[in-house]
């Protein structure tokens, strides 16, 4: 009964949006989407003032912005502050979970011994996940990738770990205070914006030639913060869950 | 000249230092509430940019005299809050933190998606502070609603942004202005629903009962002032200035409005447990809010609105303070508890008669000029709906008032069932909060004249004749 | 297409929101739409023959026709806010299975004091 209303509710309300989305006309067809009637193309262009000449990779010095990853130059130039709310809700939960968890004491027992593949295997991939997980974060700027996924690789190390050794435990303070420095020097870079150029998370650095390693102004400052950051607290919310039910 | 996004960025900054140093998370939690209560009187109006980058490219804040206003009122409240409760805070200083950032980004941006941030932001918070009761199966209640809500909200701005190529609120509300309602409707419907959530709009308000229900003296009034004031006011800001909406939308979501007014109160008359009314009055007000926001009568939504949130702080701060003390918050068993408690008591019945609209409180000033707003539409059966619901609002909330301040027909105050079964204690802080609470709330009915100029000479440019004032800045310094 | 296949998605979402009655399906439930919100999303920046919006040495420079860079970077910030809600929503429900034994909504119950 209750799965047929459901249904008939979600059949009305999907005909309505298929209906009504269809008959927007200003809402184009797959694929047939012209850039420059959004505001996305000055972000390709790097000009918000629009009056720029061609952006070309290795070539074009000191633009706006000078990340060759777009979208990269979107999240952390343009919407930075987006940016700053996303780690603050990532900050959030890992807080959350610590305060449902913060009482429990030792380790959630598994119903499974990790083998012997698992523990040795572990040993020689650990190291590899966190180097990728930090060539992927000061990458940022001119690869797919960013902060993001860098600081999750870390945080997958770490659960490795977890999972091949019962006993493992990481000592959460470490991570914590690199959850709040990281945090808190992200502010301060806002800040020191404001105060240097006027404009709170301005890029107040050079921003270089477009392509290289160092260039990009504050954006690989940001995505090391950032990476650093989103590993520590990820690897918080999984030793968190890990915790024994004993209070 | 103060730039306004210091008041993110400082509370944001001592929540991050505040998990390094652990013992003195009160103490920055009310340094940040302090710091952040000065800043708000030394701001400067106007649009300031984040990053450097021009609107519509890059996201800005925009500090006009409604945003003034909502910060003004949004921090003042926020402070005295967690000054009155700070026994009450516990592991949660950080999370204030987080959620005082979170508050004052909403009344701030200018950007949609931005919006959608911290409207995420600010959720969370929430949830995380629902939790404290320990009624755990209200905050994941919430928490689905709030996510399903805030994913709803997300699908209709991809939708403007697909249409109209930007992001920026003043920029889309030019380019709205001259569209085709027709294309509007599917988005607006959409965000409708996602702030719906928020604002406890009728078919989106399941979670309010369990959290609200269980609020002690923090959470009750942080929910029901702070909370809901900055939602409403996020609302209005969409609804009345942003997207505009066509004729047959509007009138759907004006009866959903004036539906929620009505099942609000009437479910709070039926109600015996006192937070249990005030949650559902709550409800009721939130849906004359909203009808008044939809109506374009933006002046006296806000009025309205700051009325009941005033009002609330200090009626939930009380109830919650009963149920904590006594273990109950049921008006029978609390009968005549104000007997022992006068200073209290008459905090309470100043902000209770305020809500109703009684002359001498702040209350009157704004019913009046709602009314006056409303008569002035060219709709017939608003006014009744809003006068119905004053009418029940005014029923259980004297009655309410006569049971806490008479003892029962055989009992007395000293009557043992009352003097032991029952002993209310309230702190000494949480009295001198209720007390400025009201103290304000009578001033504004006394005077008038002193908080209608304030008001109205914001409100000058608050008028519905100049639908994009918003982003008209002349008025500012 | 795809843009209606992410509406399915999302209303397959809001399906299981309102029939399912295990907690941890209903988390799921609201992952499922939320990933519909996020392939919408995506779908709505794709521009025919456009490539990624990363500049490379082949792909050199800006006169190129990228698809729109935009939406990808707030489908971003969408999924690691959903990142955060789903742990914090299986932190709850963690919390209401060690208290109440079971992960069965309507076995807890939805008074205001259960």
């Amino acid at each position: 009964m209750k799965k047929a209303l459901a249904m008939l509710l979600l059949v009305l309300v999907g005909t309505l949006l298929f209906m009504g989305i269809y008959a927007m006309e200003g809402f184009r067809p797959y694929g047939e989407v012209d850039l420059a009637q959004r505001v996305s193309q000055a972000y390709i262009d790097k000009d918000v003032t629009g009056e720029n000449p061609e952006v070309v990779y290795g070539i074009s010095k000191d633009l706006e912005t000078g990340s060759a990853n777009l979208v990269t130059s979107i999240i952390v130039n343009y919407r930075s502050f987006d940016t700053l709310g996303e780690v603050t809700v990532l900050f959030l939960s890992a807080l959350g979970v610590s305060i449902l968890f913060g009482s429990f004491k030792g380790r959630l027992r598994s119903r499974y011994q990790p083998n012997f593949i698992l523990r040795t295997g572990s040993k020689v991939v650990f190291p590899l996940i966190l180097i990728m997980g930090v060539y992927i974060f000061i990458h940022g700027h001119l690869s797919p990738g960013g902060g993001f996924p860098g600081g999750s690789m870390i945080a997958s190390a770490i659960l490795l770990m977890y999972l091949a050794d019962e006993a493992f435990r990481i000592r959460i303070e470490g991570f914590k205070m690199t959850e709040g420095i990281a945090g808190s020097l992200y502010v301060l870079l806002g800040l020191v914006g404001l105060t240097l150029a006027g404009y709170f998370l301005s890029n107040f650095l050079n921003t270089g030639t477009v392509g290289a390693l160092f260039s990009a102004g504050i954006i690989p400052v940001v995505y090391v913060l950032v990476g650093l950051k989103v590993g520590s607290e990820l690897t918080g919310i999984i030793t968190d869950f890990l915790k024994g039910e004993v209070e | 000249m103060i730039n306004p996004v210091l008041l993110i960025a400082i509370p944001l900054l001592l929540a991050f230092v505040s998990i390094l140093y652990k013992g003195y998370r009160n103490n920055l939690l009310v340094f940040g509430a302090l710091v952040n209560a000065g800043l708000v009187l030394t701001l400067g109006k106007g649009e300031y940019l984040i990053g450097g980058f021009k609107p519509p490219f890059g996201i800005n804040l925009v500090l006009d005299d409604y945003a003034f206003l909502g910060l003004l009122v949004i921090n003042g409240l926020f402070l005295l809050i967690t000054l009155m409760s700070l026994d009450k805070i516990g592991e949660n200083a950080t999370v204030l933190l987080v959620a005082l950032a979170g508050l004052n980004g909403l009344l701030l941006t200018g950007d949609l998606f931005n919006l959608f941030v911290f409207l995420e932001i600010t959720a969370i918070t929430a949830y995380i502070l629902s939790a404290s009761s320990r009624q755990y199966q209200h905050s994941f209640n919430y928490l689905v609603l709030g996510t399903l809500g805030s994913g709803l909200y997300l699908f209709g701005l991809i939708l403007l942004y697909a249409v109209f190529g930007s992001l920026n609120m003043a920029d889309l509300s030019l380019k709205m202005a001259t569209a085709d309602t027709s294309q509007l409707v599917i988005p607006s419907l959409l965000i409708f629903i996602g702030l719906g959530v928020e604002v406890k709009i009728l078919p989106f308000n399941g979670w309010v009962r369990g959290v609200y229900g269980n609020s002690d003296s923090l959470v009750g009034p942080l929910f029901s002032a702070v909370y809901a004031g900055a939602m409403l006011l996020v609302f209005g800001r969409i609804f009345a200035q942003v997207i505009p909406l066509g004729a047959y939308l509007k009138t759907l979501l004006l009866l959903l409005g004036a539906l929620t007014l009505i099942a609000g109160e009437l479910a709070a008359l039926s109600k015996t447990r006192i937070r249990e009314i005030l949650l559902y009055s709550s409800i009721g007000q939130s849906g004359l809010i909203v009808t008044l926001f939809l109506s374009g009568l933006v002046f006296p939504a806000v009025m309205q609105l700051f009325n009941n949130i005033l009002s609330k702080a200090v009626l939930f701060t009380v109830a919650g303070q009963m149920a904590d003390t006594t273990g109950t918050d049921d008006a029978e068993a609390l009968q005549g508890a104000f007997a022992r408690h006068k200073l209290a008591g008459v905090a309470f019945t100043i902000a209770g008669l305020s809500l109703i609209g009684m002359p001498l409180f702040y209350g009157f000033v704004s019913k009046i000029n709602l009314l006056f707003g409303v008569f002035s539409l060219d709709n017939y059966w608003l006014p009744g709906v809003i006068l119905l619901g004053t009418v029940i609002e005014g029923t259980y909330l004297i009655r309410l008032l006569v049971k806490l301040w008479m003892p029962g027909e055989e009992g007395l105050v000293s009557h043992e069932s009352h003097a032991t079964k029952a002993p209310l204690e309230i702190q000494r802080a949480r009295v001198m909060g209720i007390v400025v609470l009201s103290a304000v709330l009578l001033v504004g009915g006394l005077m008038p004249g002193m908080i209608q100029n304030n008001l109205s000479e914001s409100g000058r440019l608050l008028d519905e004749t100049t639908p994009v004032y918003l982003f008209d800045l002349k008025g500012g310094q | 297409m795809i843009q209606y296949a992410g509406i399915l998605l999302i209303l397959i979402g809001i399906y299981g929101l309102l029939t399912e009655t295990n907690l941890i399906k209903i988390i799921v439930s609201l992952n499922v739409f939320e990933l519909g919100l996020n392939v919408f999303i995506i779908s709505v920046g794709f521009v025919r023959e456009g490539v990624a919006p990363i500049l490379t040495s082949v792909n050199n420079h800006s006169g190129l026709v990228f698809v729109d860079p935009l939406p990808q970077a707030l489908v971003l910030t969408a999924i690691v806010i959903g990142l955060g809600t789903t742990a914090l929503g299986l932190a709850f429900a963690r919390r209401i299975y060690m208290k109440h034994g079971t992960l069965n909504i309507e076995e807890i119950g939805g008074g205001i004091n259960d």
